[in-house]
């Protein structure tokens, strides 16, 4: 009997912490003993590089620039734990079409049967930021992953991002699109980050799938070029991982969030800077 | 490696055969290349895993090299030239601009058919640089529904465009509500321009979208003497040819109705004029619903149509009425095509077609004995989906009837044209896409235009295009005026140029 793929996507604003948190789930299920392949949907081509000791590898992208027939198999590499390794890669800023990018390199891996192929239990997206044009909504569309979540600090412009990512989610709902898992809190270290966060959580009728804190044992492992599961395994941060790993794996229902209006965010966010005034004004 | 389902858009030529559009060389050269029954060639590099079908040709690729139409174009004249569906290109206003001349082929074709004629039904969105920016799918779902409003069709297909690719239009949603709301398919085309250099990627995406939506899925009948035809707009042939075999006859794409392109999974057997068109779907059906395609050369010459009717009478069950039929088109025709080759006796043809027809034509042609030292074909595929070597169109011209000296793949360039004709030097050259007589007539060759692709098909096929060449070898004198009288617009260096590919051969160095 053939086992279910279970696709995922996370987004979050560029250098949220989303690739880090990316390949350290990602680590934790093929710790936890399932076939994963990690696909990085970013032009910068980086997404997989800690579990890959700290290499590039060549994007799908790379290999179709040189020649009109690519295999797919060239453009996959197995990292920690036999984790599987694509890049969708992109042009330089400024040029081209990123978003074309993750469409065509999406197309190639269907359309060569890669997934069924090598049978694996996940397929992780991790996809840049702020749903900017229509490729960047190809994982959230139908038919590729089930499952969004999106990794967000407490700090302002990331959760714009994530209540712009609640906004295609939104639109592609009523078209069999996926929905929206949770919301992973990244760099939690302080009650106020916490309330900040549980609040846009509130609002937006989302839950937090996990507090993420921000911990100098990431970046030690990240200079190793490692996830914080390998460099680190005994540490409570890579259990803080595993718990979020479990989590994702036995997620199964999505909802469709209530994004903030334009006007709605605004003042959400006045709210929040007038009370971090108070705050400091009250301190000092 | 079977086709692909799954995925709404479907595997490029290039991809999935390894499609190539310059080549120059000797006809045996290029088979020996394509390598079709290995699996593998030298070439260019092996396969690889991602193109467990294509076969790795050395193209020749030059500063000018794709000189035609685009798959959206071959999208407009299959899916668009259904009865009683409708075509909605998801475009600029600017890719309908093929739709006059469309237009006038399609209400040809159904007279010619005896269909009652009407104008083809084509809708474009119109995309405009606002619908760049904000999403041109509000626009789709518009049309998709005015379309269903005021032609009531059988099925809508849509064909995308380079500009709604870019922007990522998300035409499946938008297809999939309406499919749902309207009760009919809804069928989304995917055929950007930039994704294939071959226009007939654009047959492979209106069969991939035919054999996914329309295609009845669990057939509780079969109907064992209907034979799907894949075909174009050309006059019926094959009726009275499979009526010999009580046979009846499915023409597919162009000018069928929705039910019928739904009824080709009941069909006994697919069969097609020329594999380039047909590969695709006679594969699909094949692979998803178990109708045979027919495994034989094309059927053009003698050795052709023979190999060609017995596999169909295999396939189908009707052994015993072929040979008679055989023998008696041989008697009928036999002495004609020496009465034709007295006629014909030291003329030179050059034939510039899409690929596999050509490979047939020229063993038409040396049946009626007029020598070919030349053809243009406009693409190749170094192996056709079924990978059966029996369908090996350029193998069997080559045993059947020898080697094609001067053999080029080459995308329709005016100023190659010149360098090939030059070369070869022929008393006329045979064609089917517009753009190509008049260079000929320029150096005082006139043209064949087989505006009807079945002129030349079968038995009679021969008889007919024999008298095609008596007929324009009349107008010789005209040509040869206009020759004497008018200037290429080339420069003496080009003039003077024995190699069609030295722009190509400079930029590869």
């Amino acid at each position: 009997m053939s086992k279910k793929l279970k696709q995922i996507a996370i987004y979050g604003k560029g250098g949220i912490g989303k690739s880090t948190t990316t390949s350290n789930i990602s680590a934790a299920l093929a710790e936890a003993g399932y076939k994963v392949m990690q696909f990085g949907a970013d032009p910068k081509a980086d997404s997989t590089n800690t579990l890959r000791g700290g290499e590039y590898i060549p994007s799908v992208l790379d290999l179709l620039a040189e020649r009109r027939r690519v295999d797919a198999y060239e453009a996959i590499f197995q990292g920690f734990g036999g984790i599987y390794c694509v890049e969708a890669g992109g042009p330089q800023p400024g040029v081209g079409c990123a978003g074309r990018g993750i469409i065509t390199a999406v197309e190639l891996l269907k359309q060569q049967r890669v997934f069924e192929e090598l049978d694996l239990d996940y397929v992780i997206y991790d996809v840049l930021g702020d749903v900017v044009c229509g490729g960047f909504a190809v994982p959230v569309r139908e038919g590729i992953a089930e499952h969004v979540f999106t990794v967000s600090s407490s700090d302002f412009m990331a959760v714009y991002a994530a209540n712009n990512l609640f906004k295609g989610i939104e639109k592609f709902s009523t078209a069999g699109g996926a929905l929206l898992g949770g919301i992973i809190a990244n760099s939690i270290n302080t009650d106020f980050q916490r309330e900040i966060i549980d609040d846009f959580a509130a609002h937006t009728k989302t839950p937090i799938v996990q507090y993420v804190p921000r911990s100098l044992t990431v970046t030690q492992a990240e200079l190793s070029g490692r996830t914080t599961i390998e460099a680190a395994p005994k540490s409570e941060q890579a259990e803080v991982y595993r718990a979020l790993a479990r989590r994702i794996a036995d997620h199964t229902e999505s909802k469709v969030p209530t994004p903030l209006g334009p006007l709605e965010l605004r003042e959400w966010s006045a709210k929040w800077a007038d009370r971090l005034v108070e705050q400091e004004r009250a301190a000092a | 490696m079977t086709i692909n389902l799954k995925t709404s858009t479907v595997e490029t030529r290039e991809q999935r055969l390894g499609t190539i559009i310059g080549w120059d060389g000797k006809a045996s050269a290029l088979a020996e290349e394509s390598a079709y029954a290995r699996g593998e060639c030298g070439g260019c590099g092996a396969s690889g895993r991602g193109g467990a079908k294509a076969r790795r040709v050395c193209e020749l690729t030059g500063p000018f090299t794709q000189g035609s139409v685009c798959s959206e174009q071959m999208v407009e004249c299959q899916a668009g030239n259904i009865r009683d569906a409708l075509l909605i290109q998801h475009s600029p206003i600017g890719c309908g601009a093929g739709q006059v001349i469309y237009n006038s082929i399609y209400r040809n074709g159904l007279a010619m058919r005896g269909h009652p004629v009407q104008n083809i039904r084509f809708i474009s969105t119109n995309l405009r640089e606002r619908d760049m920016v904000y999403g041109g799918a509000d626009k789709l779902d518009a049309a998709i529904r005015a379309a269903f409003e005021r032609h009531a069709p059988k099925a809508i297909f849509i064909a995308t465009s380079c500009a709604s690719g870019i922007i990522g239009d998300d035409v499946e949603s938008v297809a999939r509500h309406a499919e749902a709301d309207l009760g009919i398919p809804v069928i989304p085309l995917h055929c950007e321009g930039f994704a294939s250099k071959h226009w007939s990627t654009g047959f492979d995406a209106t069969q991939h979208g035919i054999l996914r939506q329309i295609v009845r899925k669990n057939p509780t009948k079969k109907q064992e003497d209907l034979v799907n035809v894949i075909n174009l707009w050309g006059s019926d042939v094959f009726t009275p040819m499979l009526k010999e075999l009580d046979l009846r006859v499915n023409y597919v794409i162009d000018m069928a109705t929705v039910e019928e392109l739904a009824q080709m999974s009941e069909a006994a057997a697919t069969v097609t004029f020329c594999y380039t068109l047909g590969t695709y779907l006679a594969q699909g059906l094949e692979q998803e619903y178990g109708v045979p395609q027919i495994r034989a050369p094309q059927p053009y010459g003698f050795a052709g149509t023979d190999a060609w009717l017995r596999e169909v009478a295999r396939v189908t069950g009707r052994e015993d009425k072929v040979e008679a039929f055989i023998e008696r088109e041989h008697a009928r025709v036999r002495p004609k095509v020496e009465e034709l080759k007295k006629k014909l006796a030291g003329l030179k043809g050059y034939i510039a077609t899409g690929s596999a027809y050509s490979h047939s034509l020229i063993g038409v042609l040396r049946e009626i004995g007029v020598q070919v030292d030349g053809s243009l074909v406009f693409h190749h595929d170094p192996v056709y989906d079924s990978e059966d070597r029996k369908q090996d169109t350029l193998d069997h011209l080559i045993e059947n009837y020898g080697e094609v000296e001067h053999f080029t793949v080459g995308n329709r360039q005016q100023f190659q044209f010149y360098n090939l004709l030059q070369r070869v030097n022929p008393d006329f050259i045979i064609i089917r896409h517009n753009g190509l007589s008049p260079l000929a007539a320029r150096l005082g060759i006139p043209a064949i235009p087989l505006g009807d692709e079945l002129h030349a098909f079968g038995y009679q096929g021969m008889i007919n295009l024999g008298e095609a060449i008596l007929a324009v070898l009349q107008h010789r004198k005209f040509h040869q005026d206009i020759a004497g009288r008018v200037k290429l617009p080339y420069k003496k260096s080009w003039l003077a140029e024995k190699d069609p590919f030295a722009l190509a051969r400079v930029a590869a160095e």
